[in-house]
């Protein structure tokens, strides 16, 4: 096994009658390799993969970013036009149908002004969704880590209850809520309509698509947050609780004194993992409601990609921002690690 | 403190109850049958000996004791809820308990209750659909055939287990080598090497996607005899390779952290035998590891399943081009009419398999979830 493992990843040209002995040769180099050495040759798989499915398209994507659009022609890529489609991106210029961010200083009190609604800007859409849905998953997780942590009879079944809506996959998650709130099948639709929510059509309007989403999402997330929550709570020394007891805290005191500090680092990192894949938010738009009511950073990729306007060179430059916006966050919660000393590396 | 409060106000209650855990342990639902009747026993004369269980029995003398004795309580309390509240400013706990209790079966109803209305819709014959709330409109299982006829969804839901499995293989053996070479091996720019592996798990896939585009459309005369015009684009590779890249990270994260754990001894002995050094990977450390690789399995393969934004735009969404599940999904969205009762059919289709595999393997799913986040 190891000598077909050795001459699987050492040389395709291996193979055929003489592969035994060429597999011999091959093994007894890898023998003889210092420690180092052979630990790169075990990365070299990982990094040939990596280099061509995520850094090469990365650096890719942001030279494409620089050149300009021609819609014209068979090449479908310009010259090098420098920042130029960042700029119109950045300031609602670009030939998108919903803009990435369209705002303009203005003199008097806000002194912003949006040039299209919040709802359609795919940055504002994009940030709102992931702060609001991060957030409320938190809280939401909480609860259901509390009760996962608790010792019961039958707490084997409703933790596969909890854990379910994570496994869904995506698609089968936005037809649910799609179903849910379409107003010829669903109920979800009147009980927001009585509630005052909801207008006519929800699955139209931005702002009821928008908290359509929301609720899809927390519905499959919040999973995800309770399993991380819950191995924070379960690292907690039990005594520390009795000792708080005999003190006489109240449970708020406990909640607060006991377990916050010791479940932060778990929830730190179970936040960043949530937020930046909730920046990636596309299949549970595409699946309900639709890119053109809800757009998200990733929409305005594939509605420039596919829109049938070829400005690939602004696909690129919104792709590229995006994963930037997503970098960025990273380094707001890497300035909020290091106050808490433990966790990233 | 509670139980010796309790004691002395609820008078000669039996010592069992002092004994009690103040949370959990205990079947929710005897306790709370059980409590009334035991409190009544002071006045009622019953043998405190008594098991529980037997108060409930239902010979008609004890049912008709409790009976009377409930009324004698009554007077004393003013009505069960009243009762309710004076125990639990008597001890707070009770309070947390029943809170406890309720958002339990808030959260089973949230998970759960999707579900089951999905259900409803799929078994409401076509053009039924409206207020369906806890009950179908009519009865029509039919629908879970008719998905296989109007579209052939099998072949959906196999060209998604191709890809899942593709992809975890590839992932589970190339993930091995460089867990172990993260977890075992001491070797220059080791810190950097794995953030640089795990940054690429946060950046979205948009960034990646558009050279990805041009490359698997981009003919190569190599290719031409696997997949006929010599592009990726219309064949599981599309899915595959971006899929297994996206993963890996996660994989080799959960790897490293079992590999890391085994003895160094168990591989030196199995190098003293003789076996080289990959032979030591795969025929001791992975063998050793098999929690770890089964729950990168299983994460990788929910993963590649459930996963929409490769999926939907590395294929046409011809069956015969290797679309996966999600396309047999969207496409009872026909050019005419909708067909509401199949997309709720064939949604609960889909999640069988990764319904099976989170009741099979959900301490596999939990541990491996925390291990990606705890140690990171």
């Amino acid at each position: 096994m190891a000598t077909d493992a050795g001459s699987m990843f050492d040389g395709e040209a291996d193979q055929g009658s003489g592969g035994d002995r060429t597999g011999n040769v091959v093994v007894n180099w890898m023998e003889n390799l210092s420690e180092a050495a052979y630990a790169y040759l075990l990365l070299l798989p990982t990094f040939l993969l990596l280099a061509l499915i995520a850094f090469y398209p990365l650096l890719m994507t942001f030279v494409m970013s620089l050149r300009e659009n021609r819609t014209r022609g068979a090449e479908p890529l310009g010259g090098f036009i420098g920042v130029e489609n960042y700029v119109d991106i950045l300031t609602g210029n670009a030939r998108l149908a919903q803009q990435f961010l369209d705002v303009s200083v203005s003199a008097s009190a806000p002194f912003v002004e949006l040039g299209t609604p919040f709802l359609q800007q795919a940055l504002f859409v994009t940030v709102a969704f992931a702060a609001i849905s991060v957030f409320l998953e938190t809280v939401i997780g909480f609860g259901q880590a509390y009760v996962l942590d608790k010792e019961f009879r039958g707490r084997r079944w409703v933790r596969v209850a909890i854990i379910l809506p994570w496994a869904v996959p995506i698609v089968i998650q936005g037809m649910i809520f799609f179903l849910l709130f379409q107003p010829e099948v669903g109920f979800g639709s009147d009980l927001m309509q009585w509630l005052g929510v909801f207008g006519a059509d929800p699955l139209a309007d931005s702002q009821d698509a928008f908290i359509i989403i929301l609720i899809a999402d927390i519905w499959k997330s919040s999973a995800f947050m309770a399993l991380l929550i819950l191995a924070g709570l379960q690292s907690i020394d039990r005594n520390l609780y009795d000792v708080a007891r005999v003190a006489g805290a109240s449970p708020w005191q406990r909640f607060k004194r006991i377990t916050l500090p010791l479940v932060l680092p778990a929830l730190l990192v179970a936040m960043l993992f949530r937020t930046m894949d909730a920046m990636r938010v596309y299949g549970l738009i595409e699946s309900t409601a639709g890119c053109t009511t809800v757009p998200s950073l990733t929409c305005l990729v594939v509605e420039a990609m596919f829109g049938g306007t070829r400005i690939y060179a602004t696909a690129a430059a919104v792709a590229f921002a995006t994963a930037l916006v997503i970098g960025l966050m990273l380094l707001v919660y890497a300035v909020l690690f290091r106050d808490t000393e433990e966790g990233f590396a | 403190m509670t139980g010796d409060d309790r004691s002395t106000i609820g008078g000669d209650l039996p010592a069992a109850r002092d004994d009690r855990p103040a949370m959990g342990d205990d079947d929710p639902t005897t306790r709370d049958d059980r409590s009334p009747t035991r409190d009544l026993r002071p006045d009622g004369g019953h043998s405190s000996v008594e098991e529980p269980g037997e108060d409930r029995s239902s010979t008609g003398t004890s049912a008709e004791d409790v009976l009377i004795e409930d009324e004698g309580g009554r007077e004393l309390d003013r009505g069960p809820f009243q009762r309710w509240v004076d125990r639990s400013i008597e001890d707070p706990e009770r309070v947390y308990r029943s809170m406890f209790y309720v958002a339990t079966v808030f959260f089973l109803f949230t998970t759960l209750f999707p579900f089951y209305w999905l259900l409803m819709v799929a078994l409401t014959p076509e053009g039924n659909q409206q207020d369906i709330i806890l009950t179908p409109n009519g009865f029509n299982p039919g629908a879970f055939v008719e998905v296989f006829q109007v579209i052939p969804f099998h072949w959906y839901v196999f060209n998604s287990f191709v890809i899942a499995a593709a992809s975890t293989a590839i992932v589970l053996v190339v993930a091995s080598l460089a867990g172990y070479a993260f977890g075992r091996l001491d070797f220059p720019a080791k810190g950097p090497l794995m953030l640089l592996v795990l940054v690429i798990s946060f950046f979205p896939p948009a960034a990646f996607f558009i050279p990805l585009n041009d490359l698997f459309n981009t003919s190569f005369v190599a290719l031409e005899p696997i997949t006929g015009d010599g592009t990726l684009y219309n064949t599981p590779g599309a899915m595959v390779l971006p899929l297994s890249a996206i993963f890996m990270p996660l994989a080799i994260f959960i790897l490293t952290t079992f590999y890391a754990q085994i003895p160094d001894g168990l591989e030196d002995a199995a190098r003293v035998e003789g076996t080289t050094r990959l032979g030591a990977l795969f025929r001791v450390v992975v063998p050793l590891s098999a929690p770890g690789v089964a729950t990168a399995g299983v994460l990788t393969f929910i993963a590649v399943y459930n996963e929409f934004f490769f999926s939907f735009l590395m294929t046409d969404g011809q069956v015969e081009n290797w679309a996966p599940l999600l396309e047999g999904i969207l496409g009872y969205q026909g050019q005419y009419e909708v067909m509401y009762h199949l997309m709720a059919a064939s949604s609960i289709i889909g999640v069988i398999p990764v319904a099976i595999l989170v009741i099979v393997a959900q301490e596999k799913i939990v541990s491996g979830l925390t291990a990606g986040g705890l140690k990171e």
